[in-house]
């Protein structure tokens, strides 16, 4: 009986993507149109699609974009965040500026960005750059402001200076919230890294989804969106189990697992 | 050892109106007495320990601490917190470590210090545990032992045991009493309780409630070490209790105002 159910919630994640695909394959039978091919025809495309050196330089390319924006986007956005958190004065002065930036869709800007930088790797970094910061400022604001004051206290009194309490104190005590950000900003990171590539067509997978579609080649607009939604599956799995590690000392006892990490 | 002279403390309130909470403070304290400050909940007490530990500066007046006038927070005055103020990204040992690695002492002398002090705290075992793996007593020790170990010359407990059940309460009092019975520094106890303030001070500093003021200071001429057992039976115990109790009884029926 326990094996039975521990078996059943392992492959939980898999039935569900095998029920899926089933019912992917069962609509694309039924409705028999061109531009709905079935699932096996899909699956078949992915490793066309890898095997294929044009179009995994094109994939790689929009990673690289997408970790260089992301990297650049954390730097900037956790130490911005913290200090948010901690100083009257820098909340005042930033928190005007994401209000207004905060509801405005990113990509919408992509027009005006193509317009100053052109459609190369700046204009597509810069955008997703945009999306991954005002999630990760968010979390890490609210992460250091609900950092215990006796324990900057507790800091302070055995020597520790205002910026050592920053670095020391407030950085690891807000670790969980801001990682909480980093989740959401990855998941956007990607999000806007397809719709960049989408609008300022060069070179990337957005730009062979897109490409596909023009000429009719619908097995591999398919493939591609299995192909981006399992980068993204596994980016976050591949985080999750990260911030796992890096945060274990905060983790309430027992939990219900929201990844396949 | 710790002079507060003439201190006192306004605060703005958010309706901003200025609220007194402390008024004309002065209190001296001798090198190695035990002190309590007693008071109803709003009187201010809490308030004049973050003055001396630095931690919030006088609206008026001075604290000075072996002469030197309190500009902020520093490692000679050592401060335990109701809310214990742990640092859980820390296990035990790392919380205690802390301090003697701040103030620049080597890795392994700091560790073997602060194993010690972790057993002295009747913690040994469990150094390798987070604060959330820990309950509230034992939090409450590893709190005070990641204080004692980076040697203050005065130690500033803020209702340190009010968060505790009381039979964990009455252990930690013990235990406190047996450590400071060893090393005598200078305490600076924050309480609301009577007979906590009565089991371990020198001396017993009474307010009263809103704008805090000093009432009374009251020595307790009991002899140490002392036993709970003992105490409770010894009338003159009884008596500092009594006394003290209706003190407060008094201050709290006036009038309050803002």
């Amino acid at each position: 009986m326990m094996v039975a159910r521990m078996l059943v919630s392992r492959l939980a994640p898999l039935l569900a993507c095998l029920g899926l695909l089933a019912i992917w394959q069962a609509g694309a039978l039924t409705l028999s149109t061109e531009s709905f091919p079935t699932a096996l025809e899909a699956l078949r495309a992915v490793p066309a699609i890898l095997g294929d050196r044009e179009s995994l330089v094109n994939i790689l390319a929009s990673l690289r974009r997408m970790s260089i924006a992301f990297s650049v986007a954390l730097v900037v956005s956790i130490p911005l965040g913290l200090m948010m958190g901690r100083n009257r004065f820098v909340a005042c002065f930033f928190n005007p500026l994401l209000m207004i930036t905060y509801p405005v869709p990113k990509a919408a800007l992509m027009p005006i960005i193509m317009l100053w930088l052109g459609v190369g790797d700046i204009a597509k970094m810069l955008v997703i750059f945009l999306g991954v910061s005002l999630p990760v400022i968010y979390h890490s604001f609210q992460g250091a402001r609900a950092v215990e004051e006796k324990m900057l206290w507790s800091g302070a009194a055995m020597g520790l200076s205002a910026a050592q309490r920053m670095i020391r104190i407030v950085l690891p005590a807000a670790l969980p919230e801001i990682l909480t950000g980093c989740r959401t900003g990855l998941v956007l990171a990607l999000i806007t890294m397809v719709t960049s590539e989408m609008i300022a067509r060069q070179s990337g997978a957005g730009n062979i989804l897109f490409n596909s579609l023009d000429m009719g080649q619908y097995d591999i607009v398919y493939a591609m969106i299995i192909i981006i939604g399992a980068l993204g599956i596994g980016l976050d799995a591949a985080f999750e189990r990260l911030r796992r590690r890096l945060v274990r000392w905060s983790e309430p006892g027992f939990e219900i697992p929201l990844s396949f990490a | 050892m710790i002079d507060i002279e003439d201190v006192s403390q306004v605060f703005r309130t958010s309706g901003r109106q200025d609220h007194l909470a402390l008024s004309g403070i002065s209190l001296a304290i001798e090198d190695g007495a035990f002190v309590s400050i007693l008071g109803p909940s709003g009187c201010g007490k809490s308030t004049l320990l973050y003055i001396v530990g630095g931690f919030v500066s006088p609206t008026a007046g001075v604290a000075k601490v072996r002469g030197k006038a309190v500009t902020g927070p520093g490692p000679d005055r050592g401060p335990v917190f109701q809310e214990f103020a742990l640092f859980p990204w820390k296990s035990v040992l790392g919380n205690v470590m802390y301090g003697p690695r701040q103030q620049g002492v080597k890795s392994a002398e700091a560790e073997a210090q602060s194993r010690a002090l972790i057993e002295m705290v009747g913690l040994k075992g469990f150094e390798h545990f987070y604060p959330k793996e820990l309950s509230g007593g034992m939090k409450q020790r590893v709190a005070l032992a990641r204080t004692l170990a980076y040697h203050p010359a005065v130690l500033l407990m803020d209702e340190p045991f009010g968060a505790l059940d009381a039979h964990t309460r009455r252990r930690l009092q013990n235990d406190l009493l047996g450590i400071w019975e060893r090393d005598r520094k200078t305490v600076l106890f924050v309480t609301h309780s009577v007979d906590e303030a009565v089991f371990l001070s020198d001396k017993v500093v009474v307010m009263t409630r809103s704008p805090g003021r000093i009432k009374t200071v009251i020595d307790i001429d009991l002899p140490r070490p002392r036993r709970r057992s003992d105490l409770l039976l010894d009338p003159r115990y009884q008596k500092y209790v009594v006394d003290i109790e209706r003190m407060i009884d008094d201050t709290s029926e006036e009038v309050l105002r803002p």
